[in-house]
């Protein structure tokens, strides 16, 4: 049997004693996941705060870098800039 | 997990089952290696697909200009990428829900309209640099752009349109396969084995030693290695794909086995590179260093180079743009799936559809200026790179979500946390590098 009829599905209604059935994930039951939408958001602990705390301040000097360069190439910082 | 009761029933006395699409096996081993098949794929596009346009050029570029000397570089940026997005592959398949939903969800509006604009506008901007690159390659082929830019949106049009996520699959898995050229072209060039052998596992700094543009050509190494649609990306396709509970230590294989070949496939285009250096062959772009290389390692390097060029912005534009349109999917609402038939998800497939359209028109325009939009790439991806790993990291310590079962153990938050702040500050290096190039001295 070559790789392809194998994985070429067919419709299985039984399964022989101590044998296996392969189902691609699309062909299968869809399972029950983890919920989260009823969940809101996520709680402020410390390590959460204190992350969200340095990425807003990350952007921050992210935004400061890119309004100097914005300045920059208006030529406010004059000539010897550049 | 309907798979694994399957197979428990099948243990004991013969078993009888409501009418399911699937193969009967007796080996286990068989049956291991089948489902892995069936798994097998968002780890391997996710991966390969980063080796897009930009990567190809970044990479070439630093093996023309240091040899062999920074292949140390990449071995060290296989575990990084993998544990980034094995972080994913668990968080896709225990919430079977996209990372921008995830992020609106846990972290409210305002993160998630930031994470997504950012999103749209880093890929869009990523996706015109992958037509300029199509452009670039095809007019060295002495194909009309004009021609060959809308053909190829067309094609990556086509790709996605069939309404069967397996179809979209196997014909993306099929172009990362065609990256083997790569290994191809790196052993025509004929590299010293002995001493790639040696400067990819002992780490060391090119003759010259650590110059400003050295380190900006590391950062754009890791910059191009780790991007942050790929955290999107993934995390959809494993939600499209449907993967369940117990296909994750399969997903981790394929996100594994992705990673090793897209670090390999990288290396090799560093010692074609590599090649351009030995014969004192200038790099200004991979499309040109192709072509002046061909006079000493024979047209199958040059056409090879030009053909996985092509292929590489395929690969990078069907890639980013699927993870604009899912996540806008997700987020609006939408009906956002592969398997679904276009009239069943007008949104998603016209979000890609506007994604390829409009990059690929831009590249058209006279004059368009390309200069900027790397340079805007460059910067959106060093703000959303950081910001995006944050969200992920805070996602994998989620209890109330994930349960103990799919949250990151200490070790895992450990190395993530490490990765992350290296990130950040290589990030700002590169932004600072990019929007105040006078901070910083010439090299």
């Amino acid at each position: 049997m070559s790789v392809i009829n194998l994985l070429r599905p067919v419709t299985v209604t039984e399964i022989p004693e101590n044998h296996f059935v392969v189902v691609h994930p699309l062909d299968d039951v869809p399972e029950q996941k983890v919920n989260s939408s009823g969940l809101g958001a996520m709680r402020m602990t410390t390590s959460v705060k204190l992350s969200l705390m340095s990425l807003r301040g990350y952007l921050i000097l992210m935004m400061l870098l890119v309004l100097y360069h914005v300045m920059d190439l208006a030529g406010v910082f004059g000539s010897h800039a550049h | 997990m309907a798979n694994e009761i399957l197979s428990i029933s099948t243990a004991g006395a013969e078993a009888t089952l409501p009418p399911v699409r699937g193969r009967v096996v007796r080996s286990r081993w068989l049956f291991g290696v089948l489902t892995f098949l069936t798994v097998f794929g968002p780890g391997l596009i996710v991966m390969e697909a980063d080796n897009d346009a930009g990567a190809v050029s970044t990479y070439v570029q630093a093996g023309a200009q240091y040899g062999t000397r920074l292949l140390w570089i990449l071995l060290l940026l296989l575990p990084v990428t993998y544990f980034i997005q094995e972080m994913v592959v668990r968080l896709g398949i225990a919430t079977g829900k996209g990372h921008a939903t995830m992020i609106y969800q846990r972290f409210g509006r305002w993160w998630g309209m930031f994470s997504l604009v950012d999103l749209q506008l880093v890929n869009f901007l990523t996706l015109v640099t992958e037509f300029a690159a199509i452009s670039l390659a095809l007019s060295h082929m002495n194909i009309s752009p004009t021609v060959g830019v809308p053909l190829a949106a067309v094609v990556l049009i086509t790709m996605v349109l069939s309404g069967s996520y397996r179809r979209w699959e196997r014909v993306t898995v099929f172009l990362c396969l065609l990256d083997l050229g790569w290994i191809a072209i790196a052993l025509k060039v004929r590299p010293s084995f002995g001493e790639v052998f040696h400067n990819t596992i002992v780490p060391g700094i090119p003759q010259g030693g650590l110059t400003a543009s050295l380190t900006f050509l590391v950062i754009a190494i890791v910059g191009t290695t780790i991007a942050p649609w790929q955290l999107f990306f993934q995390q959809s396709c494993i939600a499209d794909k449907r993967l369940r509970f117990s296909d994750l230590k399969w997903a981790r294989l394929d996100t594994f086995l992705g990673a090793v070949f897209t670090i390999v496939v990288a290396g090799c285009m560093m010692l074609a590179g590599n090649a351009a250096k030995i014969h004192g062959v200038s790099f200004f772009d991979p499309a040109q260093m192709a072509n002046d290389l061909h006079i000493f390692s024979g047209g199958f390097v040059r056409s090879a180079m030009l053909l996985l060029m092509i292929n590489a912005a395929v690969l990078g534009t069907t890639a980013i743009s699927l993870s604009s349109a899912w996540a806008y999917g997700e987020v609006k609402g939408w009906p956002h799936s592969l398997e679904m038939p276009i009239r069943k998800a007008p949104g998603f497939y016209l979000t890609y559809v506007l994604c390829v359209g409009l990059a690929a028109a831009i590249v058209l325009i006279p004059g368009a200026p390309l200069q900027l939009i790397i340079l805007g790439v460059q910067v959106l991806a060093g703000i959303m790179l950081p910001s995006a790993i944050i969200f992920l990291q805070l996602l994998l310590n989620d209890k109330e979500v994930l349960g103990q079962q799919f949250v990151n153990r200490p070790w895992n938050n450990w190395v993530n946390w490490t990765i992350i702040i290296v990130l950040f500050i290589l990030s700002l290096i590169l932004a600072a590098q990019v929007a105040a190039p006078n901070l910083f001295p010439a090299s």
